[in-house]
């Protein structure tokens, strides 16, 4: 099955034709550049299939296809040169992660001909162009075979990503947003910048695998006890570590970098699906994920990503309680999801944050689509508070919907909760040897409580209960193209948990955790990308409750699962009701906080315009009259001078006969007492 | 003969553009900029040069010719020109941007028509002639000649504070001139050489130094003063603040086409000059006595640029200050001494030269039909303009080091050659710190499209705003798609370029 | 005998004639006049050394300067005739425009 990697390439140069395209040609197009898109993607997808079936075959895929540039290095490294290139690194991992962006690139791209096309949207062309170039930057980020080329498309990502959320550019809100968007993932990517700059500075490599990758090199360069940039090794591994996950933090909307992500639903709905599940928001985790060698190595860098997470996870959740845009809701979950998957990863459950990388995309794209479809339904109302009652009038949309809920809320047997409840169950594990990481595990386990809570008030207000305007009491028709992408991605919301029923495995001993088996390279990888050979790596120790691995997974899981419940069933409590009613006057001044999102915004916003603009003002005053200033002086001083001194020039050829002898007998007495005659 | 063809093309089409009727000299000069252009796209392909053209140790000076021409003296000057590696993609840059300029001004000059082509041919042959001459004299005449048809395009074709700013830039970079012409005259005096030819004065330099004295200064504090002497005539021209301030006077009151070659051509010959004496002329150990405060100044160009331009509400100053910005990093990448640093500096220069060519014809082309280039005055272009204000977008992410345009390969290179520099003390602080600009830069660009392009349609104008005809969009089109080749493909160049910069590198830097 | 020095004297004495003349009056003529007083007391000086050194070119320098006096007289009477003309005067202290 190796032939099928010929065409690797082409999973990513599809979508970069259909962006061609559709820019080029979009108008002229029936269904202005959407046709290219669903081809191009379909095409993505099933050559994802094929990698995906090549690689359970037990093969890899590792080729450098182009040198963007060589040269040598200079001075901290050993190695003689460095090439950048573009290489192509298809893994266990990577081949997962291409399928699902296909996948969802494609369900986005059909439900967009009912959710754009069927409004009548104008740009529509620049739109499909956008997407495409969207779905194309992130396939080649997630096959990249090493971090600079992984940069680069990670930056495309970002680029695509504004253009997308300020699509609405006629508008005031979409162009902020974007513009935020942007500024803040750049301001975490410029840590990724300094990290990647400095790891090739560092080991002369960038390669995520082979025998001269960078983790291969770091781990030499750890054992070797070297001193790197005046550093000892780990420390410097921690720190180059820690710059790269700038980006990560920025890209993946964690704290204190996540305030884009809720300014971003200015975009269309569906970009905010393929942005939240499947690409920008994902991107970040899945570096993690990719490069989790290298933070392997360093035991502070980790702690670092679980704490993050954990907080991240706590905070966002919080925070979604009290919306009333049914975006927002969703918006504050993506943050506090992604949270989940750091904290999985930071703990060393590496299986575990992929596996709910995977689900989340599965329930995400789903809740965001059936948002969107919701918002068709409501004649583009997002408020919540005027929905209601749409259970009976849109059962597709709705029963997608909960079980888009019920994944999200980590409720059994739905996809989120195996998930879910292994990165908890890894958390917690770790805690028991090392107690510190117990309050992140802490943490994440009473976000499992808002999760709930906030999932199901959005679930009860918007399809429960009355209708609480006109547009509710008649919604607008949806079409095949909304409802066929609900259907799929619902199926595998409720599925997908089955890829990795680690509880279930390990308690009835049954070999069932594919998933572990797959990241495992037990179906074929790379040996040094494998779930067993991080864990040699990870310098953590675990413990167990009482010894036992079935206790510790049932009190885990029963306290996780009796948390979303709980939530839930305050949400059922609460809002469950014929005429629900906000009850957010309780939370007394908490309120406010939340509703303002803990003051994150004006924080950031005041650096921005309290800070950086009067710095900047002030450096342009100072420039304009300081060193302009300087500058237009030595004029002055000279035009000054000369008018003063051009009074001598009187017209009268009297004086400048007198000025001539005047200067010839000064010039004869200079030179006569310098050259002695008086003497 | 190719270079003395291509300026003598140049010339002969000044003179004849400047005769012409000015109803015809656009065509005309567009025309006869063709021929450049194509004979210096036949000189990258003909390129048969290895190493550095200043430093002879066994590579061969491409399209070289040499005439004695006076003789002063000992001393003889002649006419020496021949391009490397470091040289050929700046001419071709010229030539490039000069016949894209002349297009993209037949809309906004409609004024003395043969007069203007006519400069902007002779700027062209001068800006060649700096590019390619090998001798002193030579070099200093097109240098000086530089200044002449732009001072008059600023102060005849430019905007209300054009004389100002026209004399400014003039006597400004004259001054600095002065003092870089006074440091090299002295340091030849002290040489055992009895030459203007830069390849023998290098030589001369590099193996012994300076033999006589002068002033009371000999051999490494006589190298180290013109060292710093002629540093400080090239910086006014970079610019290097805090010698920037011309830049943006001269660049709002220019019109558009003489900004394109202002920002794209005339401040590369500053970091040229510098790389070709500053830092390839002088052994190691002076460049080295310099290496922090000259860091220190390209970091606080970086960031003093970018937040001047955050602070700036007409689009042509936000565009101008970031040249102040850019050019920063060139200075870093050189100071870093290292193979990516000194190319990617080298490819910097190119670089910046299509990406601010390519926002300043943007701005311009806007300009042409709103009248107006403050940004608190405009407000949604988008719609009125989707394809001029597409192609902004573009070059301003470009500007931001978008991947896969040129910009990012050039920013990425000065920063890996900057970041593992030995040459360099504290080079990893140095580089991290110059590299938030691209945060800054992201910021202001960002801020400056939003306000202007984006959002409702608003602007109070009593003219026609439409979309623009085809010749001033199709120059911009043609930069972009050669800011995105090179950014596909830096190898395109940066090979070429890195031939002749290693064997500067041999004489003290880390190769 | 006559030696050097009276001609010395003659010739300063000639020259700070002409001076006077050039720093005290004002109609253009005698200006002129004073001009060429001036430049007789150089040829004076230059046949002088001549003669005394025994050497001919600065009896061949008196014949170039006379030769470039008249032709300074030329120019110089012109230069009245217009000034006289345009102001219908030759005070020198008239026409003082020629200046910034």
């Amino acid at each position: 099955m190796e032939e099928f990697f010929t065409y690797a390439p082409a999973i990513a140069l599809l979508p970069l034709a259909a962006f061609v395209v559709a820019l080029v040609f979009g108008d002229a197009m029936p269904k202005k550049g959407a046709i290219a898109g669903i081809f191009a993607t379909a095409g993505s997808l099933g050559l994802s299939l094929l990698m995906l079936a090549a690689v359970a075959s037990g093969e890899v895929h590792h080729e450098t296809y182009y040198e963007w540039a060589v040269g040598d290095t200079a001075g901290h490294t050993a190695a003689e040169g460095i090439a950048f290139t573009f290489g192509i690194l298809i893994d266990p991992l990577s081949a997962l992660m291409l399928v699902i962006v296909s996948l969802i690139a494609l369900l986005v791209h059909v439900f967009s001909l009912g959710y754009m096309n069927a409004e009548g949207e104008k740009g529509l062309p620049r739109y499909y162009a956008e997407l495409g170039l969207f779905t194309f930057s992130m396939l080649a980020f997630v096959f990249a075979d090493n971090l600079l080329m992984a940069f680069m498309f990670f930056e495309l990502v970002g680029l695509c990503s504004y253009l997308l959320i300020g699509f609405w550019f006629r508008t005031k809100s979409a162009p902020s947003a974007a513009k935020k968007a942007f500024l803040v993932t750049r301001f975490g990517d410029y840590f990724f910048l300094v990290g990647v700059v400095a790891i090739g500075a560092t080991f002369g490599t960038l390669a995520f695998a082979g025998d001269g990758s960078f983790v291969a090199e770091a781990e030499a360069a750890l054992d070797g006890g070297e001193t790197l940039f005046g550093f000892d090794a780990e420390t410097w591994i921690t720190i180059t570590g820690l710059l790269v996950l700038g980006g990560v933090i920025g890209k993946s909307a964690q704290f204190p970098l996540h305030t884009w992500l809720p300014d971003a639903m200015e975009g269309p709905t569906t970009v905010s699906a393929l942005i939240h599940a499947a690409t920008m928001v994902a991107a970040g985790v899945y570096l993690v994920a990719r490069m989790f060698g290298y933070y392997a190595l360093s035991p502070s860098a980790l702690a670092i990503i679980a704490f993050v997470g954990g907080f991240t996870a706590l905070f966002a959740a919080t925070m979604a309680v009290v919306k009333d845009d049914i975006k927002q809701v969703l918006a504050y979950s993506t943050i506090s999801q992604y949270g989940y998957m750091m904290l999985g990863l930071g703990v060393g459950g590496y299986v575990a944050g992929v596996f709910h990388l995977m689900n989340h995309a599965f329930f995400k794209a789903l809740l965001f689509l059936g948002a969107g479809a919701v918002i068709i339904l409501m004649h583009h109302e997002q408020d919540m508070w005027k929905m209601g009652g749409l259970k009976n009038k849109a059962p597709v949309t709705y029963y997608t919907f909960l079980a888009g809920a019920l994944a999200l809320a980590g409720i059994i047997p739905f996809s989120g909760f195996w998930s879910k409840d292994e990165i908890l169950y890894d958390a917690i594990i770790l805690g028991l040897e090392s107690n510190v990481f117990l309050a992140a595990y802490a943490m994440g386990l009473l976000a499992v409580f808002f999760t709930g809570f906030y999932t199901f008030r959005m679930v009860f207000l918007t399809f429960h209960g009355e209708p609480r305007s006109d547009a509710a009491e008649d919604p607008h028709g949806i079409g095949w193209s909304v409802k066929a992408p609900l259907v799929v991605l619902g199926v595998l919301s409720l599925v997908a948990g089955v890829a990795n029923l680690a509880p279930v495995g390990k308690l009835l001993d049954l070999d069932i955790m594919f998933l572990e088996g797959w990241l495992d390279g037990e179906y074929g990888g790379l040996e040094e990308l494998t779930y067993g050979f991080y864990g040699d790596m990870l310098p953590y120790e675990t413990a167990l409750i009482g010894g036992s691995e079935e206790t510790t997974l049932l009190v885990a899981a029963a306290l996780s699962l009796g948390l979303a419940f709980s939530g839930a069933g305050l949400a059922w409590k609460l809002y469950n009701v014929p005429e629900p009613t906000e009850h957010t006057q309780r939370l007394g001044g908490a309120r406010d906080v939340l509703r303002s999102n803990y003051y994150q915004d004006e924080v950031q916003v005041w650096l921005a315009e309290g800070v950086t603009l009067p710095v900047a003002r002030a450096a342009d005053r100072f420039d304009q009259t300081v060193i302009d200033g300087v500058v237009n002086g030595v004029s002055s001083v000279s035009l000054f001078g000369s008018s003063w001194l051009k009074r001598i020039q009187t017209g009268l050829v009297t004086n400048y006969a007198a000025l001539l002898v005047a200067g010839f007998i000064g010039l004869l007495l200079v030179l006569g007492v310098y050259g002695g005659w008086f003497l | 003969m190719m270079l003395e063809l291509l300026i003598g093309v140049a010339l002969v089409g000044a003179l004849v553009t400047f005769v012409a009727p000015n109803r015809i000299a656009g065509k005309l000069a567009f025309a006869i900029s063709l021929v450049p252009a194509a004979l210096s796209i036949y000189l990258l392909t003909a390129f048969d040069g290895s190493g550095n053209a200043l430093l002879a140790d066994g590579g061969t000076i491409a399209f070289e010719s040499s005439v004695e021409w006076i003789q002063f003296g000992e001393y003889t000057i002649s006419w020496f020109v021949g391009l490397d590696g470091i040289s050929l993609p700046l001419v071709v840059l010229t030539t490039i941007l000069t016949t894209l300029a002349i297009v993209s001004s037949w809309t906004p000059i409609d004024d003395r028509e043969s007069q203007f082509y006519g400069l902007v041919l002779f700027i062209e042959a001068n800006l060649i002639g700096v590019f390619a001459a090998l001798d002193f004299f030579l070099w200093f005449i097109f240098w000086e000649a530089v200044l002449i048809p732009m001072y008059l395009l600023i102060g005849i074709w430019g905007g209300p504070r054009r004389k100002y700013a026209a004399i400014k830039f003039f006597v400004y970079t004259n001054v600095a001139s002065l003092v870089m012409f006074g440091a090299f005259i002295a340091l030849v005096f002290s040489l055992d050489v009895t030459t203007f030819a830069l390849p023998e004065v290098t030589a001369a330099m590099l193996n012994g130094g300076p033999q006589t004295e002068i002033f009371g200064l000999g051999g490494t504090s006589l190298a180290s003063a013109v060292f710093l002497a002629m540093f400080l005539g090239f910086a006014v021209k970079v610019p290097i603040v805090p010698f920037h301030t011309w830049l943006p006077d001269a660049h709002v009151e220019a019109p558009t086409p003489a900004s394109v070659l202002l920002a794209g051509v005339l401040l590369k010959m500053g970091t040229y000059a510098l790389l070709r004496f500053n830092f390839t002329m002088f052994p190691d150990e002076v460049i080295s006595t310099f290496a922090i405060p000259i860091a220190v100044i390209a970091v606080i160009s970086v960031i003093y640029g970018a937040l001047l331009a955050l602070a700036q509400t007409d689009l042509k100053r936000v565009v101008a200050y970031s040249s102040v910005s850019s050019m920063g990093y060139v200075i870093l990448g050189l100071i870093a001494f290292t193979q990516f640093g000194v190319g990617g500096a080298t490819f910097q220069m190119v670089s910046h030269g299509l990406i601010s060519g390519l926002m300043f014809m943007a701005v311009g082309v806007i300009y042409n039909a709103t009248h107006t280039r403050m940004l608190t005055d405009m407000s949604g272009m988008a719609d009125k303009m989707p394809i001029a204000v597409g192609v902004l977008i573009a070059g301003s992410f470009a500007y931001m080091g978008l991947p896969l345009m040129s910009g990012f390969a050039a920013e990425y290179f000065i920063f890996f050659g900057a970041f593992g520099s030995e040459f360099l003390e504290y080079a990893p602080i140095f580089t991290a710190l110059a590299m938030f600009g691209i945060v800054i830069v992201a910021g202001y660009l960002l801020f400056a499209l939003q306000r202007a392009v984006f959002g409702p349609y608003e602007l109070e104008t009593d003219y026609d705003v439409g979309r623009a005809p085809l010749h001033d969009i199709a120059p911009m089109f043609v930069l972009l798609a050669i800011i995105i080749a090179l950014g596909v493909a830096p190898e395109l160049i940066f090979d070429m370029i890195t031939d002749a910069v290693d064997p500067i590198l041999e004489h003290g830097g880390e190769s | 005998m006559i030696g050097i020095e009276h001609y010395i004297v003659l010739s300063m004495a000639l020259f700070c004639i002409g001076l006077f003349g050039v720093l005290t009056r004002r109609n253009a003529l005698m200006f002129l006049m004073s001009v060429e007083l001036m430049l007789n007391a150089a040829n004076i000086n230059l046949v002088a050394f001549a003669f005394y050194h025994g050497n001919i070119t600065g009896q061949i320098f008196a014949l170039f300067t006379i030769a470039l006096a008249a032709a300074e007289v030329a120019i110089g009477l012109g230069i009245i005739l217009v000034l006289y003309r345009n102001f219908r005067d030759v005070d020198v202290t008239v026409p003082s425009q020629m200046r910034w």
